[in-house]
């Protein structure tokens, strides 16, 4: 065997959006405001996945604005409306739908007022990047001006709304149930090459292919891969954190070992969009997902380049030497053989 | 103890200040300059959120004392650039989204600054190499290096500036790389986080913890620390007015240990008083009476007969259990060709996000109590909050500061509760801020999972039965468990349409770290399990791997495990799409490595080997790519 062995492993997933097994819900209030710009108030935020810019992408999208024209209120439980929870893959789902109906509402209000004003049926209006103009006709003003015109005739153009997934519970005998209303699929493929003197891995490729419905942002979806990505790959070779009769042994990150600049993989994504039938906005999400198909598919690409199986995680250096001291060349195959000839007679009816 | 005298060049300003003694460079920066741009992320110099420049060289501030620095040339984020511009290195990170949650980056930032001034044409690997000390648990670093080439390059003027412009938009923001709007307060250090801000009058607290992971409280004594000077407040489970419990699923986790201490590390009273070295003085004066009682630290141990019962209404240990039933799998594995069996562990994990939990607390004007986290679930914690104080739930409020990190690791109410009841019986806002030690015994982590895995397939690839059988540890408190559990089982069979199967999913209490929500919420446990056996079995029956998920993935139309019925389906095209990128060559998985010819690609990275990139040895390497490039 050469010191360093490499090879490939392919790994997939699935995955459910927003909460499991239950109704999920989340609210939002919009408001076009003076000077063409726009307010969105949501009671959940931005954890680091960046949905503060899909919200506003989102908001300029439906409201004719520009994203850095929108602003967002705090989240905050007694200013803005429940919008419940940050996690379960359920941001861009339920607070970008909530945001994407609320911001149509006040944008309605708006449209009845300028159309009245033009004296053109509402359904001809658009709006978009600060504009608002009629299909077919020269009549064309700024989001600024459009504004200004409908709080002279006396309306503020605010909406409010909620947006609802419909997951059901399971049956506590068979477990029967319809947990999500969005699902998401995911594929993973891992190179690496192993040390078989030290037992070290090295990740040099990653290529993700992951269904996010429809991409708000594709570098914020990017994002998440890579970092869901690294968190599974930090899962598969190092991350430990030990108990030693209750007493925690890995109490820094001297002792909890995380991947740092050095362990990354050249991350290869790529988006597919199947998009979400139930939902105004399409999109799915990404968030938890990417991280699910990284630790099998390194698992399955160590066993392409040494024939060793981890099936405990981590697989650490010592791990990986471990299997190899007591791994005879061809066992595997061997046993997978015989198992293959068994299965062959069983099929002949011997 | 006297306090001393520090005069220092800051961001060019000149700085003289009177401080104490025990400060490092980097309490110096944030408490007493207000400097909050630089982080604190472990305080022992592994992690670089501390990073600053101490005349020209990249230090970790946490590891200096600030009268070291006493007379040196500092340089913090702040001083980067001018009040409301960026470096180029700053608009690269703001262009390529190379700052999720943020905690990390003026860290980051100041070391690829290093990076490029100590060598302004720093290949990709040295760029690397010098980032090693600074880690990030959002990015995956990817756009952190892209963007610092990008910075790089702009610089040295390879590339123009308007590299740095964010993408054109079409005509539709829907699908556009429109830029992150908080990457500018991320990059400059501006974005504050709960440890960062500060209120007038403000007290801090610190947490006793449990010496021991299963013990029985006998007495607390806090009369000696509520006499000192400068304490405002001890308080203990008793000071709790209303039903006192939190989590997600069950209620079962008192706001400080409450008769008997569960885990390790878990609360048991805190202190405010009107400086942190005042509270941690304090937490020594507190008298605790232990009887040990024993423990379980194995999950297995939980279900055996006799085994000592950790909360009174789970007498069996059980948090909860899943079953899910679809098809006769007696039936199904009769019809298999082949069965395989093996079991599969998966380890504890840590969130890690870089910041540790903070938050501050304060009674308003109309007498609401108010706490300000990085919380996940502010919604959900209010209602319990109110429970516990026995308020009106429009009398409390949670504010959800700026994360630094959440992972799932922040949907726990694990310490605000103790804020709120010190400022409550203070009438001050009250300050708490863990240290990484801290956040580790005291915050939830990965389930670890043992999967007994059993699968029938017939010779044509086709799945015909499976069993599936996961025993987790929860820890000492029920936190997520029981929702682990569930999606764990829902999702356990993985994106395949199998006709029988026996899934049961079992998550018991412990006397360990208590396990919770963490991204994938046991999706990854329970799909690692079966992602390997689909890869075992592809061998065995000498099938290409992506060709027996073919075989049996979800369709339209499927029935998944819970036997709802599937009106879309993806996997078929994320199948194509990643085999189709990374060039898989076609094959069984039997250790095939040595012959395959996709191996090596230019959608890979080099292997490191570490220290080879800078310093001598490396020169020759990093010279030579410059001058290949
Ligand atoms: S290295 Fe200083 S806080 Fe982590
Ligand atoms: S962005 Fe680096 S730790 Fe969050």
């Amino acid at each position: 065997m050469n010191r360093k062995m490499r090879g490939r492993g392919m790994a997939s997933s699935w995955y459910g959006i927003a909460r499991t097994a239950t109704i999920d819900r989340a609210g939002a209030w919009a408001e076009l405001d003076d000077g063409g710009t726009a307010k969105i108030v949501t009671g959940v935020t931005e954890i680091g996945e960046g949905i503060l810019t899909v919200l506003a992408q989102v908001a300029a999208e439906e409201m004719g604005v520009r994203p850095e024209d929108v602003t967002i209120g705090d989240n905050d439980t007694s200013r803005s409306p429940e919008a419940a929870h940050a996690g379960a893959t359920r941001q861009t789902y339920m607070i970008g739908n909530s945001v994407a109906l609320a911001a149509r509402e006040a944008r309605d209000m708006l449209f009845t007022e300028i159309a009245d004003h033009w004296d053109v049926p509402a359904g001809s209006l658009r709006a978009f990047d600060g504009e608002i103009w009629a299909l077919e006709t020269n009549l064309r003003m700024t989001m600024k001006e459009a504004v200004g015109t409908c709080k002279a005739r006396g309306v503020v153009p605010v909406g409010a709304a909620s947006f609802t997934a419909h997951g059901t519970g399971l049956d506590p005998v068979d477990g029967s149930g319809s947990p999500w209303q969005a699902y998401v699929f995911g594929t993973q493929i891992a190179e690496v090459e192993v040390d078989t003197w030290t037992g070290e891995v090295q990740v040099l490729g990653i290529w993700a292919a992951h269904d996010v419905g429809r991409a708000i942002n594709p570098r914020g979806v990017e994002g998440q891969i890579e970092g869901g990505v690294v968190q599974g790959l930090g899962q598969a070779l190092m991350e430990d954190y030990q108990t030693e009769n209750g007493y925690t042994t890995t109490h820094g990150f001297a002792k909890y070992i995380l991947p740092t600049s050095l362990d990354i993989p050249q991350i290869n994504c790529t988006i597919v969009e199947d998009p979400d039938p139930l939902s105004p906005l399409r999109a799915k999400g990404i968030g938890e997902p990417a991280l699910v198909p990284t630790a099998p598919a390194i698992m399955n690409a160590i066993y392409d380049a040494i024939g060793v199986r981890i099936k405990s995680l981590p697989a650490t250096p010592e791990k990986i030497l471990d299997a190899l001291r007591n791994h005879v060349p061809g066992r595997e195959q061997i046993a997978q053989a015989a198992r293959q000839d068994r299965a062959e007679a069983h099929r002949r009816g011997l | 103890m006297p306090k001393i005298d520090l005069t220092m060049d800051v961001n060019g300003r000149k700085v003289a200040k009177q401080t104490e003694p025990h400060k490092r460079l980097l309490d110096f920066l944030r408490e007493d300059l207000n400097l909050t741009g630089t982080k604190e992320g472990c305080g022992a110099g592994e992690c670089g959120t501390c990073s600053v420049f101490v005349d020209g060289k990249l230090v970790k501030s946490c590891l200096m004392p600030a009268a070291k620095a006493d007379g040196a040339k500092i340089e913090t984020i702040e001083g980067l650039a001018k009040p409301g511009s960026l470096t180029p290195l700053q608009q690269a990170f703001h262009k390529t989204g190379a700052s999720q949650c943020g905690y990390c980056i003026p860290g980051m930032v100041m070391a690829a600054t290093s990076a490029l001034r100590e060598n302004p044409s720093a290949g990709i690997e040295e760029i690397k190499e010098r980032l090693g000390g600074n880690i990030c648990r959002c990015t995956g670093y990817t756009k952190i290096f892209e963007a610092v080439e990008i910075a790089r390059d702009v610089i040295a003027g390879k590339l123009p500036e308007t590299a740095l412009d964010e993408d054109a938009t079409g005509d539709s923001f829907i699908g556009a790389n429109v830029r992150r709007l908080d990457a500018p307060s991320k990059v400059s250090g501006r974005l504050k986080y709960a440890a960062d801000i500060k209120m007038v009058d403000m007290l801090q607290m610190q947490v006793l913890r449990a010496p021991m992971p299963h013990a029985r409280i006998v007495s607390i004594d806090t009369s000696e620390a509520e006499a000192m000077d400068g304490v405002a407040c001890v308080i203990t489970a008793d000071d709790v007015p209303g039903t006192d419990g939190f989590g997600v699923f069950v209620h079962d986790q008192p706001v400080m240990a409450r008769g008997k201490v569960r885990h390790f590390g878990e609360a048991v009273a805190a202190v405010a008083a009107e400086d942190l070295v005042t509270a941690r003085r304090a937490l020594a004066k507190i008298k605790v009476e232990y009887e040990e009682l024993p423990g379980i630290y194995a999950p297995e141990d939980a279900l055996v007969d006799g085994a000592p019962v950790i909360h009174d209404y789970a007498q069996d240990n059980v948090i909860k259990h899943i079953p899910i039933r679809k098809g006769d799998i007696d039936k199904g594995f009769a019809e298999a060709d082949l069965i395989l069996e093996d079991v599969f562990t998966t380890q504890q994990v840590e969130h890690a996000y870089l910041e540790p939990e903070a938050g501050i607390a304060y009674v308003d004007h109309d007498d609401v109590v108010t706490v300000l986290s990085p919380s996940q679930n502010i919604t959900h914690h209010r209602h319990m909050l109110a429970d516990i104080l026995a308020l009106p739930i429009n009398k409390v409020r949670f504010i959800m500061s700026a994360v630094g990190g959440g992972f799932g690791g922040k949907e726990d109410m694990i310490y605000q509760g103790m804020l709120a009841l010190a400022a409550m019986k203070t009438h001050r806002p009250v300050q708490l801020t863990f240290t990484r030690e801290e956040s580790l015994v005291a915050s939830a982590k990965r389930h670890p999972s043992k999967v007994h895995y059993k699968m029938g397939m017939k010779r044509s690839g086709e799945i015909t039965a499976i069993e599936f059988d996961m025993l987790s540890d929860g820890g000492a408190y029920g936190m997520s468990s029981e929702g682990v559990m569930r999606k764990a089982a829902i999702l356990s069979c993985g994106p395949y349409e199998v006709h029988n199967l026996k899934v049961d999913t079992t998550v018991v209490y412990t006397n360990n770290t208590p396990s919770g929500a963490f991204r994938t919420f046991g999706g990854m446990q329970a799909q690692f399990a079966t992602e390997s056996m689909m890869d075992m079995a592809a061998e065995a029956l000498d099938m290409d791997p992506f060709e027996l998920r073919r075989i049996n993935m979800m369709k339209i139309g499927a029935r998944t495990h819970t036997q709802q019925e599937l009106t879309t389906a993806s996997l078929d095209r994320v199948l194509d799409a990643a085999e189709e990128a990374s060039r898989w060559e076609t094959g069984a998985p039997r250790m095939r490595g040595g012959q395959r010819q996709d191996l090596g690609g230019p959608d890979t990275r080099r292997p490191c080997t570490l220290g080879a990139r800078i310093g001598d040895a490396a020169d020759t390497e990093t010279k030579d790519e410059r001058v290949a490039s």
